[in-house]
């Protein structure tokens, strides 16, 4: 980008470089004007053609709609309990499916021990990427199709869900560890089998770990929206209370929503420390 | 399998205390899981049945995708403004997160008793609020439309980039910020000086990351009602219209994955720019 | 005329926490390039610290110029941060940022906000950063990134940095500690001349007893937080550095 091959002899004089940063500026300017145009653009098409401001009306109107939420209905609590457990189950059940997923896409997809690298090692990395690229919303519909509404579906969109980072960071653990125990464990005579258990399963079991743990943080979130699409848990309490026009009990929802998330948040932390 | 190697005799794989609460934990976590089946009524004897059937209702009810339908260009036009409400979702997002990254790392927040705690509280509680709640709220507050996805998507890229940018600028060299503060230079001229060149390339990485994300949201929050792709989906669920609704998740997939190979060429890009 | 005077200086990094400086006092006079010697540990970093209030002092005054420098204001300390010039150990360059903009970048306690974001410094600046450059040897590397020169050639990039001030006092915390000899004594001697040349006193910390005796006019003494030795070079002796480093050897 600078010249500094350009004038090795010749000594930059204050002009040059007076000039090289107004040039530079320029460009700049120039770019961050294109870009701010485009912005203002798409904010045209898409928020102030696309929207309704008639509907919306003043600001007042607005801070009173969303004053609606402000409020709990406290009756409502005894009735979360049940839902918050399943949605706190789907997810632990969701992670483990998604972990048994895992350990055939790992091992595929890291190439110091795929199988047969031309197709094994591309196979994994293209269920990582499907598994990671698709919203939860997406595959809990998928499977709510497939299997019909109730937990089931989303057990399964959590567990298809997690696949993709939980192999690809159990991938990436497997291809850094250190190749001296998987030598000792062949030199011993040991099998496929036997060096996975006991040369590479031991390095990588801490990291992988932790990586579940941190997934089942996250599907906790996950899970508690799934019950929106029909797939189970706080969500379908949520979508309910939200078609009844009873804000307080959504913003209670929320609330152990955001309780359940506390939890996790305290489980994890406990469990990261117990593994490290 | 047989073992070549005895064990000591002195040897035991059971040590008293450990073991005991170690296996204790496994078998209280196998009784939850168990019970936790029981509990779901998830009916495990039909289960193979039910994977083997869903092939069968793909097979069906699903295939051929309604290809032409997602050709039209009514759709493609909602194709854009998921586009477009996901970067711009992603760009809000990250003009919030950058000062609230800032004043939410504990080595340069302007006040460490009430700025640090209040901002991150902030990328907290929007991190902790799952998307398509987001979405909800904003489309009974202000109604139908891009712009809930759009703040929806904004708080959403807020709490993901704020918490990162503020990791990074918490893992800076403080060496150039203290010959910052020495030559004089006030609080923002130290950002700019000081911070902001050190945490340049990690901040676009963190920019790419957002965009994807961002995108991966968008095209599922207008499912509530919020714009975009998703309110085709769900108009077309709702009708029963399987084999379009397949095609839309097929054009779902093929949007992310472009973007995704976009986003990883991008990032190796930045990564060479280091 | 005392530049700088300091009194029963204490600082202490903890409200509780142990004394690092346990009521220091010095003079600096206007041609003085006065070193601060002492074991690791002694306080030596805190005390160049404490001058520019990068570390609060716990007790004591600072005068600087007749001005009392430990109870100013979050603006005025600015002001004064501006006049003193500091040079770091570990050169505190911006690693992603050019030579040039390095240089610059002293200046901004003069410079506007605005001017800052867009790295538009004044013609003035321009002209100063790049005499000094061609001072300190670096005039082919103007347009470099700072991360792609030596050691030797970051600690002139910081000097010429702390030149841009235009500053009253020179800060030196420990300028040769990351480099090897030869370049340790060649920085030494730039610094000298360079505070020679635009009369300004130095205070430099240093951990090379060697270089202090060859290069400074005036040496302080520090253990463990206590003012062992001050005075003129001549008057240090080899039993006063080994009662001062008799802890280290320990």
């Amino acid at each position: 980008m600078s010249d500094t091959l350009a004038s090795p002899v010749k000594k930059p004089t204050v002009d040059d470089i007076i000039n090289s940063r107004r040039q530079n500026r320029a460009a700049k300017g120039a770019f961050y004007t294109l870009l701010l145009i485009m912005v203002v653009w798409s904010i045209k098409v898409t928020i102030i053609e696309d929207t309704d401001w008639e509907r919306i009306g003043s600001l007042g109107k607005v801070i009173a709609a969303a004053n609606r939420f402000i409020g709990i209905d406290f009756s409502l609590f005894p009735s979360l309990i049940g839902p918050t457990l399943e949605t706190l189950m789907i997810a632990c059940l969701g992670t483990l499916v998604g972990v048994i997923l895992c350990i055939p896409a790992a091992w595929f997809g890291a190439h110091n021990i795929t199988p047969y690298k031309p197709i094994t090692y591309p196979l994994a990395r293209l269920m990582m990427t499907l598994s990671r690229s698709i919203h939860e919303i997406v595959w809990a519909l998928f499977f709510v199709a497939a299997v019909g509404l109730g937990a089931l579906a989303g057990v399964m969109a959590l567990a298809v869900r997690s696949i993709g980072f939980i192999a690809k960071m159990s991938a990436e653990a497997i291809e850094d560890i250190d190749p001296g125990p998987v030598d000792a464990i062949r030199a011993a005579g040991g099998n496929d089998f036997q060096v996975m258990i006991y040369a590479i399963l031991p390095q990588v079991l801490p990291q992988v770990l932790s990586v579940i743990i941190f997934e089942w943080d996250i599907n906790i979130r996950r899970s508690a929206i799934l019950g929106m699409v029909g797939a189970g848990g706080l969500g379908l309490v949520f979508f309910r209370q939200m078609n009844t026009f009873n804000y307080h009990g959504v913003t209670s929802v929320i609330i152990a929503i955001l309780l359940l998330i506390l939890l996790g948040e305290v489980l994890s932390y406990f469990a990261r420390k117990a593994v490290i | 399998m047989d073992r070549t190697a005895t064990p000591a005799r002195t040897w035991s794989r059971f040590k008293f205390p450990d073991s005991l609460i170690r296996y204790g934990v496994w078998l209280s976590v196998l009784v939850f899981l168990a019970y936790t089946v029981e509990y779901l009524e998830i009916p495990l004897d039909r289960l193979l049945g039910m994977l083997g059937r869903m092939g069968s209702t793909i097979a069906n009810r699903y295939y051929p995708p309604d290809i032409d339908y997602i050709m039209d260009a009514d759709y493609l036009e909602y194709v854009l403004e998921t586009v477009q409400m996901a970067y711009l979702g992603a760009l809000f997002g990250l003009l919030a997160s950058v000062p609230l990254g800032w004043f939410g790392s504990y080595n340069m927040t302007p006040s460490r008793r009430y700025v640090y705690p209040i901002a991150r509280l902030i990328v907290m509680g929007c991190r902790a609020v799952h998307e398509m709640i987001w979405a909800i709220l904003f489309v009974t507050i202000i109604g139908f439309g891009m712009l809930p996805g759009v703040l929806a998507l904004m708080f959403f890229c807020t709490g993901f980039a704020g918490k990162l940018i503020a990791e990074e600028i918490e893992a800076i060299d403080m060496g150039p910020v203290e010959a910052m503060r020495a030559s004089g230079a006030n609080l923002f001229q130290t950002m700019i000086f000081g911070v902001f060149p050190q945490v340049r390339v990690a901040i676009t990485g963190i920019a790419i990351y957002t965009w994807d994300v961002s995108f991966r949201a968008a095209t599922v929050v207008g499912f509530f009602g919020a714009g975009g792709m998703g309110w085709y989906l769900k108009r077309n669920i709702l009708q029963i219209e399987t084999e379009r609704v397949a095609a839309i998740l097929l054009s779902i997939l093929a949007l992310v994955l472009i973007s995704e190979a976009l986003s990883a060429w991008a990032r190796a890009r930045v990564m060479k720019m280091k | 005329m005392a530049i700088l005077e300091v009194r029963d200086l204490r600082a202490r990094y903890s409200a509780g926490g142990p004394e690092i400086l346990k009521g220091i006092s010095f003079r600096v006079e206007a041609d003085d390039f006065f070193a601060v010697i002492g074991p690791s540990g002694a306080g030596k970093s805190t005390l160049i610290r404490c001058i520019n209030r990068l570390v609060e002092p716990s007790g004591g005054e600072i005068l600087f110029y007749d001005r009392e420098v430990t109870t100013l204001p979050g603006r005025q300390l600015r002001l004064l941060r501006r006049d003193i010039g500091m040079i770091f150990q570990e050169f505190n360059l911006i690693d992603r940022m050019s030579v040039m903009d390095n240089v610059l970048s002293g200046r901004l306690g003069y410079t506007g906000n605005l001017r800052s974001l867009f790295r538009a410094f004044p013609r003035d600046d321009i002209q100063r950063a790049l005499d000094l450059l061609d001072r300190v040897g670096l005039m082919d590397h103007v347009d470099k990134r700072a991360d792609e020169l030596s050691g030797g050639q970051r600690q002139r990039v910081g000097i010429a940095r702390a030149l841009m001030q235009n500053p009253k006092l020179l800060l030196v915390d420990e300028p040769t500690s990351a480099l090897d000899p030869k370049i340790s004594r060649e920085v030494m001697a730039l610094i000298k001349q360079m505070a020679t040349e635009f009369k300004v006193p130095c205070l430099c910390n240093i951990h090379d007893v060697q270089l202090a005796m060859e290069f400074c006019n005036k040496i302080i003494g520090l253990q463990d937080g206590n003012k062992m030795f001050d005075g003129p070079t001549g008057k240090m002796d080899q039993a006063m550095l080994d009662e001062i480093y008799a802890m280290e050897v320990l």
